[in-house]
């Protein structure tokens, strides 16, 4: 099975700081792979097969190839890093627009996982965008994956249960965090890792116009940021249960006018 | 390619020297390279670019017992053990690791035990706790896996032990860091012990009991039974009053806290309760539980011996301090390591022989 994953390196949360206007400051923070890609790409790696490839596809600073590289060494086959300035500022739409061109190029694959969605955005938007502009179904959200026939079987918890949904080949599905564990790289790995470059991709080796890139190819944008419960924590407090009820009813009783 | 969080803990030493004072391996040959904190700094060295990784820097990596002492007392929460265990991972990728080093990865190749020997077997059947004897007992301490066994047995404990008994991963992870061919060990075993339904798994070495509860579940080797140490569960049984205590011996101990008891476990009472109803009277050494220096372990021992019998030595020195005539362990690597250089009038003890 020849399978792509799409990963995202997200702002350590240990390291991250969030300024005055709740903007996440990225310059100097520590790096890492966001946490359901990683399931995402071990899902990859279980599923491939003994013939089959695993590619990775991020979008990113240049500083991302060392850390690229040690996917090789935990089994990756091909690394494709979309780097330039005019990727900057993506909106999802814009990011998937860049992804379903390196995927168009660097194709076919039987089968295109990403993270369910991203600790910095958190939109969870990216893979159904980029199923639509591939026209390919799409499952979001799934925890387990087993081929079925000519397809997967695909395990997706709900709010009442777990749904288990047939998809053919190919197609795009998110995994949840947690789902699969990222194997460890192994030293025979880590040797042939020494030997592999990261494949770097500009706009213009893609084909893609600048305009439909980054900030300037987003249909949204981020106009101001707010606390969304100001007000938060400034009630009575109280460590009785018989007066805390009738408190909590009364602010409700209130709110409610 | 060391991972960006163990250039952090590499990186960010405050240079309080307090590693220097501990590190057992340090306190023994004076080396300033063999502090826990100058190798963090030639790591970071080799990032700025401003050092190379070569096999000198390598040497420098493995003289470490990776016995925790460092970690303990760092007075800003750092591990060296972690960035320690990550240069390995490099210089084995790179050949660069010393050749002693790549003998015994050549032998659990070519066997699946450090000391390219076929491991004895103890293999037995038993319904009630699954007996894992490791590598190191089965090999070079077997006396200690046979009393623990013939204990289990007298306080009518029926255990079982697997045949062909695979390895933990533990001296892999301390010969080439937490890599793959390790976490695939530890599945192996893991299956195994799952395979035999038993619900609690009492094991033998403390260095495998830390792997096994520490770093499996992380692995997808989740164990489903319940893994206790073996002196805790010995503890357990004299507690339960299933083993008969001893005769008083009037004889002075004191009993040494391995490095994963002491460090990982905090487990200090179990093999306390052991020597005192095996009779002995109990003294202590000064460095004794989370300070308790190291007498080497099994694997620094098959690739340093020279350096490893200072440091058996310095444990001794602890103990001649002390009115103690003997040793006290119930831990198959600081048993072996201990005995290696025995002060005359002095005796090491097997806590689990003492018992029968």
């Amino acid at each position: 099975m020849n399978v792509l994953v799409c990963v995202k390196a997200v702002p350590s949360t240990g390291s991250v700081q969030v300024d005055g206007a709740f903007r996440l400051q990225r310059d100097g923070a520590k790096l890492e792979w966001n946490v359901s890609d990683l399931s995402a790409l071990e899902a990859a790696l279980s599923l491939k097969g003994p013939e089959g490839r695993v590619t990775v596809l991020t979008m990113g600073p240049k500083k991302l190839e060392e850390p690229l590289r040690e996917l090789f060494a935990r089994g990756v086959d091909e690394a494709l890093l979309l780097t330039d300035p005019a990727f900057a500022g993506a909106d999802t739409f814009a990011t998937a627009n860049a992804l379903e061109t390196a995927v168009k190029n660097h194709g076919p694959f039987d089968l295109i996982l990403c993270g369910r969605r991203a600790i910095d955005g958190e939109t969870g938007q990216v893979p159904s965008m980029l199923a639509a502009a591939l026209a390919l179904p799409c499952i979001t959200g799934a925890e387990r994956i087993t081929p079925e026939g000519s397809g997967l079987l695909v395990r997706r918890p709900v709010e009442e249960g777990v749904q288990m949904l047939f998809v053919p080949m190919p197609a795009v599905i998110s995994l949840c965090e947690y789902t699969y564990s990222l194997r460890l790289p192994g030293i025979m790995g880590l040797r042939r890792a020494k030997g592999k470059a990261v494949t770097l991709l500009s706009p213009a080796e893609l084909g893609i116009d600048k305009e439909n890139l980054g900030l300037s190819g987003s249909l949204t944008r981020v106009i101001q940021m707010d606390s969304k419960f100001p007000g938060l924590r400034k009630g009575p407090k109280t460590d009785s249960l018989s007066q805390g009820i009738p408190a909590i009813l009364s602010v409700i009783k209130e709110a409610k006018g | 390619m060391i991972s960006q969080n163990a250039l952090h803990h590499a990186e960010k030493c405050r240079f309080c020297f307090m590693c220097r004072h501990l590190c057992p391996i340090q306190l023994q040959t004076g080396k300033e390279i063999n502090t826990p904190r100058a190798k963090g700094l030639i790591l970071s060295m080799e990032n700025k670019g401003t050092a190379k990784f070569d096999r000198d820097m390598a040497q420098t990596m493995y003289e470490c017992l990776i016995c925790d002492a460092c970690v303990n007392d760092c007075a800003t929460g750092y591990q060296p053990p972690l960035f320690i265990r990550e240069a390995r991972t490099e210089a084995v990728a790179n050949d660069l690791a010393p050749e002693s080093v790549m003998k015994l990865l050549e032998n659990v190749e070519a066997t699946g035990n450090i000391y390219g020997a076929e491991k004895p077997s103890f293999a037995r059947e038993g319904k009630d706790v699954l007996v894992y004897v490791g590598e190191v007992a089965a090999c070079k301490v077997p006396k200690m896996a046979e009393s623990l066994l013939k204990l289990l047995e007298q306080a009518g404990v029926s255990a079982k032990v697997l045949e062909n008994e695979p390895g933990s991963g533990a001296m892999l992870a301390d010969l080439m860091g937490y890599v793959d061919e390790v976490a695939q060990e530890a599945k192996t075993l893991a299956n195994a012990i799952n395979a035999t339904g038993l619900k609690t798994v009492v094991v033998l070495d403390s260095y495998d009991a830390e792997i096994m509860k520490q770093r499996y579940a992380a692995w997808g080797a989740e164990i489903h039974a319940q893994v206790v140490t073996a002196t805790q569960y010995v503890s357990d049984l004299l507690k339960a009053g299933k083993i008969a205590p001893k005769a008083s011996l009037a004889k002075k101990g004191a009993c040494h806290d391995d490095d994963r008891l002491a460090r990982t476990f905090y487990e200090f009472e179990p093999i306390r309760e052991m020597a005192k109803a095996a009779g002995f009277e109990l003294v202590e050494m000064f460095n004794k539980e989370r300070l308790a220096k190291s007498c080497g372990s099994a694997v620094t021992l098959a690739y340093m011996p020279n350096i490893v019998l200072k440091v058996a030595s310095g444990r001794w020195s602890d103990l001649l301090r002390t009115e103690a005539q003997a040793i006290l362990t119930a831990n198959p690597q600081s048993y072996l390591c201990l005995t290696q250089n025995v002060p005359e009038g002095k005796e090491v003890v097997d806590l689990y022989s003492a018992l029968i």
